[in-house]
């Protein structure tokens, strides 16, 4: 092709096409290789094993940490439900309790309703405490951090409207614009990967499947038996696996206390377990190992 | 092949898996042999055990050997592949039927004591044991009645089939008591005339009295008549390994403990919690 009067812009399609793949490769390689290194966080045993409400934050977000610590209290007496399905105290708080269980505790002492615990002040506090000792150890991701990744994918955003803004003027032009358009499937593909960002890193990732290798025997398949088990053992049962493991300990308190069904899988996604209102980034989709790999290709 | 079952050990079941996990001393479990898929992956929690090198025995109740009918071959197969799967030392059945003319009973029932029972028993034991890449221990099971012809006493019943086909016995305390205390005699008397230097190891377990009756339930705490024929037994001769039985109401962790420290106490065997 020849360079005409009619290019569009007065820039031919060669040239420009050229350009945009430059500029599109170091951009999403930029911002993979950020990703990537953003996500790693700090292997867990540097800084002690987790507690089932970490772990429950990590594993499903606020609601879910919120479950867990509800089932220890339950299986501690601690907690119990009224027939109007407001919670009340069973019994006094046991020995070790984080922040999150006083905070429990006191809102059940109000007879506040299960579903109301997520709005709680006290609880929300003890919540932000729980989320930034995670941020802390490097497990989970701060607002910044996560508004940071999305920059990247912001950015990709941009050049991608630009790529259609170019496409649709070369078709107003007639000009041909194939290449372009295949140029921007795979870019799309890659913005909309950026676009989800994990609220919890890789070493996070990894510590989940350990604790679910672990604990295989707190599965609700395996029917445990949590008269046996204690209260943290309990709790982690929630965390790992979700309410179901509230439902199958306590159905009656279960169903009184409106504690939604939920079933966590084997798999490192949090499935379709996400009650974390604004934190549910998607685990599965965490761009992590096979993630960025794909993304690679796009690059290449 | 792991060592043979030895000191105090408890029944491995899925629902106190991590309970069993957490039992620092622990040297030995059972487990159901129709639980465990020999083709696939062992339970969990059972492969961690064999990573400790904790002995896993295979406690065959399908087997039905006192059926009159020849047993399964694909039932003693199975307990042959769970028994290689786990790598143990010897597997384990009951004296008992749960099948017969095709019904499935879904209990063990108890045979007649009669010369034609012991002659069918043998025979079912020899086809086992001629499948099984290990020993087979055999349990005599608990039985609220005595069928009106017995020509045998329990004791001579056993040895005759023991001595027969070479099985080793798998005393149930809990079951002596039961008899004894159900048809009348005197336990301490029955330890005396039983083989036993044959004992592969014992099965203790709880149970209720109810109705005039001891029920040997599995869901109750061992009660302390047990405990002193555990006693019996060890003064009379150890056996290798005891074996703490429950299949269900699971009280909380501290009891069991407590159950098994009972058990290595009256056994003098190391504690395991």
């Amino acid at each position: 092709m020849t360079v005409l009067a009619g290019d569009t812009w007065g820039v031919p399609g060669p040239v420009f096409l050229r350009w945009y793949l430059v500029a599109a490769v170091v951009l999403v390689v930029g911002a993979l290789v950020y990703r990537w290194r953003a996500l790693a966080g700090t292997p867990v045993h540097d800084g002690g094993p987790l507690g089932p409400q970490q772990v429950a934050y990590l594993n499903g977000g606020e609601q879910l940490a919120v479950w867990t610590a509800l089932g220890g209290l339950r299986r501690a007496g601690a907690v119990g439900v009224r027939p109007d399905r407001r919670l009340t105290t069973g019994g006094p708080l046991p020995a070790g309790v984080t922040p999150l269980d006083q905070a429990i505790h006191h809102a059940a002492s109000r007879g506040l309703r299960s579903r109301e615990l997520g709005r709680d002040e006290w609880v929300r506090r003890a919540l932000d405490e729980l989320r930034d000792g995670l941020v802390r150890r490097g497990l989970a991701l701060d607002k910044e951090r996560r508004a940071t990744l999305r920059r990247g994918a912001l950015l990709v955003g941009a050049l991608l409207a630009l790529g259609f803004v170019r496409a649709f003027a070369g078709m107003s032009n007639s000009r041909p614009v194939g290449w372009l358009m295949l140029t921007l499937v795979p870019l799309f593909i890659a913005f909309l990967l950026l676009n989800r960002v994990p609220w919890r890193t890789r070493a996070a990732d990894r510590a989940l499947r350990e604790l679910r290798r672990q604990h295989t025997w707190l599965r609700p398949s395996a029917a445990p038996a949590y008269a046996t088990y204690g209260p943290s053992d309990a709790a982690m049962g929630v965390a790992l696996f979700g309410t179901a493991t509230l439902w199958s300990m306590d159905p009656g308190f279960a169903e009184q206390a409106e504690i939604q069904r939920q079933a966590m899988g084997a798999s490192g996604s949090s499935g379709s377990s996400c009650g974390g209102g604004s934190s549910c980034g998607g685990g599965s989709s965490c761009g992590g190992g096979g993630g960025c790999g794909g993304g690679g290709g796009c690059g290449g | 092949m792991t060592t043979g079952p030895s000191g105090v050990g408890i029944g491995w079941r899925s629902e106190i898996a991590g309970f069993v996990a957490g039992l620092p001393g622990l040297r030995f479990v059972e487990v159901v042999a129709e639980a465990v898929a020999p083709a696939g992956p062992l339970p969990d929690g059972l492969a961690e055990l064999r990573g400790r090198g904790v002995t896993v025995v295979p406690h065959g109740v399908k087997l039905s050997l006192g059926g009159a009918e020849p047993v399964d071959p694909a039932r003693v197969a199975h307990l042959a592949g769970v028994a290689t799967a786990l790598d143990a030392p010897l597997v384990s059945e009951h004296i008992a039927f749960v099948r017969a003319g095709g019904l499935e009973a879904g209990h063990l029932l108890p045979l007649p004591r009669s010369r034609e029972a012991v002659a069918a028993v043998v025979a079912n034991v020899r086809r086992a044991q001629a499948e099984l890449p290990v020993p087979l221990a055999l349990e005599p099971i608990a039985a609220l009645f005595d069928w009106p012809d017995d020509e045998l006493d329990e004791a001579d019943f056993l040895t005759e089939i023991l001595d027969a086909t070479g099985a080793l016995l798998l005393l149930d305390v809990a079951n002596v008591h039961a008899n004894a205390r159900n048809r009348g005699g005197d336990p301490a008397a029955l330890l005396d005339r039983l083989p036993l230097d044959r004992i592969a190891y014992v099965h203790v377990a709880g149970g209720a009295e109810q109705g005039g009756f001891y029920h040997d339930t599995h869901t109750d705490p061992v009660p302390a008549e047990v405990l002193d024929l555990v006693r019996e037994l060890c003064g009379r001769r150890r056996p290798p390994a005891l074996l703490l039985e429950r299949d269900g109401h699971y009280p909380p962790a501290a009891e069991l403990r407590g159950e098994l420290d009972a058990l290595a106490a009256a056994s003098g065997y190391p504690v395991v919690t």
